[in-house]
């Protein structure tokens, strides 16, 4: 009984705060770095801006003074030297007021640059997406000093590759620093969510040994988290009204049980006290009739209305011994025999012993009451938990099988006035039992009607 | 014999105390737990019929507190109770016998009866059954008058069998009582036993039946 039905869909809590921490390390780190890297772009073109200005400056003020315009304009070498010697990296333009340069440190590179220079130029730093040998094109600044500009221009590839070691540098480092951070996090948020729901385990087993045997088992509320324990109380809270309409029942099936029966017995007293004559004969079989009608209906109803007990260890073997023994007066008044065969041992079954008797016992009370004089009923227990009983009576059609089966359902030729309850009793304590009546012939011709138990035993 | 009567339904009551004194009991009837504890202490009953749904009380819990004591007077309870486990709680609680009301007042008796044949009820008594008797000290058999020889192990075999008159008793009950740990038992020694038990009471004329129950045991009962 304790094997609980999974849901279908379940999550692992753990799992799904393990995934979500991970990720939100990750985004962590990937918004760390996006940070870093605008941050150093930002510092990277404001040094650009200011080395291109203090260029631009150096090379303005070492300009010859005004001369003829279209005269060549001749800087010292100190100047021209270090742009020539950046490989083409860095170059100056000296503009007087026409579009011809005056004065440039690579003329090939100058008139590449030439078309994206902006005119009129400004006093501000401007790029130049395309040049050869620069990839990622160049970024310029314009001085003026008196009527000619100094324009000045620098490739951007060092810029890129300093921004990409940067990145490189710091995402190494923030990985060894984050990683073990973010392991330790999820490491720690694991534990404490076991540690929190460990208490949880002894609620489940507490929750599973709860059964109409053990009604007022409470599950334990001590060491629980505050956000498990309202659950855990309206889980209890639900048990004590649960254990409270079952001794409701409990109480009314009682007295309903004596309240019938009690004039019962004052009748049957009555009646046998008037001695052995035909009218006191017939009036005590209708008072048995009634008795017993009564008797299956207070069973029929206690098994609607209250839970089965069915975790004791029954041995099937000793409830057929238990059944026949209290039925072999009947069956001698009847002249059937009873017979038990079948696995002789003990053969235990999870159940309910007296309700597995009781079962047992209506099956048997129907076979002799359809058994012809002089025949014999048996009783077969087989291996894993199936008890039959067979007679050599007429036998049940094929087409009346389930409907025997429920209540008030009379076989054609019953004569014992029953109420038709007696299979359907055995019918629901099957169920309990987690099986059911099977309705079959027997090699004889007549019926057979088993009982299979469920034969897991009490965990 | 002298019986108490433990029942608070008034008719019942009285009905059930007829019917013993026609059987040849004296039977005194109380309608509480309270009034049955008094009885008991003043009295020495040689059986008690008890109710169970008392005004005053649950006679399960007398029953129970009576059992402490150490009383080991036969009980037979009388009911309406007769849920799956109530005559397990009732047996369990130290009652000899278990009858679910309604009841026929013939079947009390006899109950009554079977209980007052048990050994530790009364030592030496004579055993009946229609005209064969058994006298439990002296180990004799007759029918009518004429005694029946039976060997020590019959005659063990029909006492067990007429103590339980009418009630299916188990072979493994049987086989316990008549041979002793050591001696070895060949698979059908109880069969044998029985055949021979039955010609030798076929052939002393006596009118009664065993009745083989196949794969349980056996029962004695007066020829129909």
């Amino acid at each position: 009984m304790t094997a609980s039905a999974q849901p279908v869909r379940s999550w692992s809590l753990s799992r799904r705060l393990a995934w979500r921490l991970t990720a939100l390390m990750l985004c962590a780190m990937l918004l760390a770095a996006a940070a870093v890297a605008r941050g150093t772009i930002a510092t990277l073109r404001d040094l650009d801006d200011s080395a291109l200005q203090r260029q631009a400056r150096l090379v303005a003020n070492h300009l010859p003074p005004q001369g003829e315009d279209g005269a060549a304009l001749i800087l010292p070498d100190e100047i021209t030297q270090p742009f020539r010697a950046s490989d083409g990296d860095n170059l100056f333009i000296v503009y007087g007021t026409g579009q011809t340069p005056l004065a440039t440190s690579d003329p090939a590179k100058a008139a590449q640059a030439a078309p994206y220079i902006p005119a009129p130029l400004t006093g501000r730093i401007f790029r130049v997406p395309f040049v050869a040998g620069h990839r990622h094109g160049m970024i310029g600044f314009a001085l003026r000093r008196g009527e000619r500009w100094v324009v000045v221009l620098q490739g951007r590839e060092q810029a890129t590759v300093l921004l990409q070691s940067l990145i490189a540098s710091f995402l190494a480092t923030s990985i060894w620093l984050l990683l073990p951070i973010g392991l330790a996090t999820v490491v720690v948020s694991l534990l404490t969510l076991r540690t929190g729901l460990r208490p949880l385990l002894r609620v489940s087993a507490a929750a599973a040994s709860v059964g109409p045997a053990r009604p007022g088992v409470r599950l334990p509320t001590a060491g629980l988290p505050r956000e498990v324990s309202p659950l855990v109380h309206a889980v209890n809270e639900a048990l004590t009204r649960l254990e409270q309409t079952i001794e409701t029942q409990r109480t009314f099936m009682a007295e309903a049980a004596h309240g019938l029966r009690t004039p019962l017995a004052v009748l049957t007293a009555r009646l046998d006290a008037l001695g052995q004559t035909p009218e006191a004969d017939a009036l005590r079989h209708d008072a048995d009739r009634m008795a017993r009608l009564v008797g299956q209906l207070l069973r029929m109803a206690r098994l609607d209305s209250l839970p089965l007990d069915v975790t004791q260890a029954v041995d099937l073997h000793a409830v057929a011994v238990e059944a026949i023994t209290a039925l072999v007066p009947l069956g001698l008044r009847r002249d059937v025999e009873l017979a038990l065969l079948g696995y002789d041992g003990t053969l235990l079954v999870s159940g309910n012993h007296a309700a597995l008797v009781l079962a047992l016992t209506n099956l048997i009370e129907n076979a002799i009451a359809y058994a012809p004089p002089g025949s014999a009923v048996e009783v077969v227990v087989t291996a894993p938990a199936t008890i039959s009983v067979l007679d050599s009576g007429p036998g049940i059609a094929v087409e009346h099988r389930d409907r025997l089966l429920r209540p008030f359902e009379r076989g054609i030729a019953a004569t014992d006035g029953g109420a038709g309850l007696g299979l359907a009793i055995a019918s629901r304590i099957a169920a309990a039992h987690g099986g059911h009546i099977r309705v079959d012939s027997s090699p004889t011709g007549g019926a057979l009607v088993a009982l299979d138990a469920n034969s897991s035993l009490p965990g | 014999m002298r019986l108490l009567v433990v029942e608070d339904e008034r008719d019942l009551a009285s009905l059930i105390r007829d019917a013993l004194e026609k059987g040849g009991f004296a039977a005194d009837v109380v309608m509480s737990v309270a009034a049955a504890q008094d009885h008991l202490r003043l009295v020495t009953y040689d059986l008690v019929v008890l109710d169970l749904g008392l005004p005053d009380g649950d006679g399960l819990a007398l029953l129970r507190r009576l059992r402490s004591e150490g009383t080991a007077i036969p009980i037979l309870i009388l009911t309406a109770r007769d849920g799956p486990e109530d005559r397990v709680l009732g047996l369990d609680a130290g009652g000899d016998d278990y009858l679910v009301k309604p009841f026929h007042v013939p079947e009390v008796i006899a109950r009554i009866r079977a209980l007052l044949r048990r050994p530790n009820a009364a030592l030496g008594v004579t055993l009946t059954l229609g005209n064969l008797t058994l006298e439990t000290t002296t180990r004799q058999v007759r029918v009518e008058n004429a005694t029946v020889p039976l060997s020590q192990r019959e005659t063990s075999m029909l006492e067990i069998l007429m103590r339980r008159q009418g009630i299916v008793v188990m072979r493994e009950v049987l086989e316990q009582r008549l041979y002793s740990f050591d001696s070895q038992i060949g698979s059908n020694a109880l069969e044998v036993l029985v055949h021979r038990l039955r010609r030798r009471l076929q052939e002393a004329g006596a009118p009664v039946v065993i009745h083989t129950v196949r794969g349980v045991g056996y029962l004695m009962a007066e020829q129909a």
